[in-house]
């Protein structure tokens, strides 16, 4: 007996989690705050409030390819970006850092918050190695878990955001 | 007591670095585990090799493979220090040679904690 095609097989592959139905908020801040306090110092406090718009932004992010396919990006603006890197340094900072320094230290950042975010996704992903400049675009405003924070005083953002665009509606 | 760390963040390696020497340690440093092989061709051989897992050229997990295929590096311990934390990625680092295993973010209670385990803590920093 031959089975009839009616399409269902296709549409149950095609099924695929968006983040929000994986981790939530919470998590995210919850990893970032352990990272945080480990890398950049105990006493360094991330508080879950949104801030003013960053005028130069700078951004890093690892990507997660698996069950789930997507990008942990964090953003937040140039001179914040160089504070963290003195803080991530101590007093292994140059006194004049370059570029170089600001990228290295920030990916290494969203490496360690990726991996941690990675950990708390189902079944077994792979990440890519840190890349710094301008955010991925979101490719599904659904297929997004943003955790807005200040730290210092200053914003900075963690977008888990998919790499796919929506499925088309049936 | 040599440690060597191999990491591809300039910033994790001076962090890595700055709590072994903080232990006592005279440490070396590479960019990844092609460089890393190549300070142990150059005869520089340390009893501790702190190596992360993501790297370019060559990763942790060759590294450690290629450190153990060679008889001559076989009294070195590593430690794996990465941010991937799944379990079966822990168990292929043991399995391929690895001796401890530490996730990031850590704190530098964790990585001398794990080398006490290891008897590996300068003998001035144990008593």
């Amino acid at each position: 007996m031959t089975a009839m095609d009616t399409g269902e097989r296709r549409r149950t592959g095609e099924a695929r989690p968006l983040i929000t139905e994986l981790i939530d908020e919470t998590t995210v801040e919850s990893v970032a705050q352990e990272a945080w306090i480990s890398l950049v110092g105990e006493e360094e406090l991330l508080v879950p409030l949104p801030g003013e718009p960053v005028t130069d932004p700078v951004s890093s992010w690892v990507d997660v390819v698996g069950p789930w396919t997507g990008s942990v990006v964090l953003t937040t603006g140039r001179r914040t970006a160089e504070e963290l890197t003195r803080a991530l340094l101590r007093e292994h900072s140059p006194e004049v850092l370059e570029d170089e320094d600001v990228a290295d230290a920030f990916g290494e950042i969203a490496n360690v918050v990726g991996g941690n975010v990675k950990a708390a996704l189902p079944g077994s992903s792979g990440l890519s190695l840190p890349d710094v400049g301008e955010a991925p675009a979101v490719r599904n405003p659904e297929d997004v878990c943003r955790a807005d924070l200040l730290w210092r005083g200053q914003p900075i953002s963690i977008s888990v955001q998919g790499a796919l665009p929506p499925l088309p509606a049936h | 007591m040599r440690a060597l760390v191999i990491d591809d963040s300039r910033a994790m390696r001076r962090i890595v670095s700055g709590i072994l020497e903080g232990l006592g340690y005279e440490t070396q440093q590479a960019g990844h585990g092609r460089e890393g092989l190549d300070v142990l061709e150059g005869g520089w051989l340390p009893e501790l090799v702190c190596v992360d897992w993501n790297m370019p050229v060559m990763d942790g997990l060759q590294y450690v493979s290629a450190v153990r295929s060679n008889p001559a590096w076989r009294s070195m311990t590593i430690m794996m220090v990465t941010s991937e934390s799944e379990h079966t990625q822990i168990v292929r680092a043991l399995a391929a040679g690895a001796h401890e295993y530490v996730i990031k973010p850590f704190t530098a209670d964790a990585i001398r904690d794990k080398l006490a385990l290891l008897g590996l803590l300068p003998q001035e920093v144990v008593l």
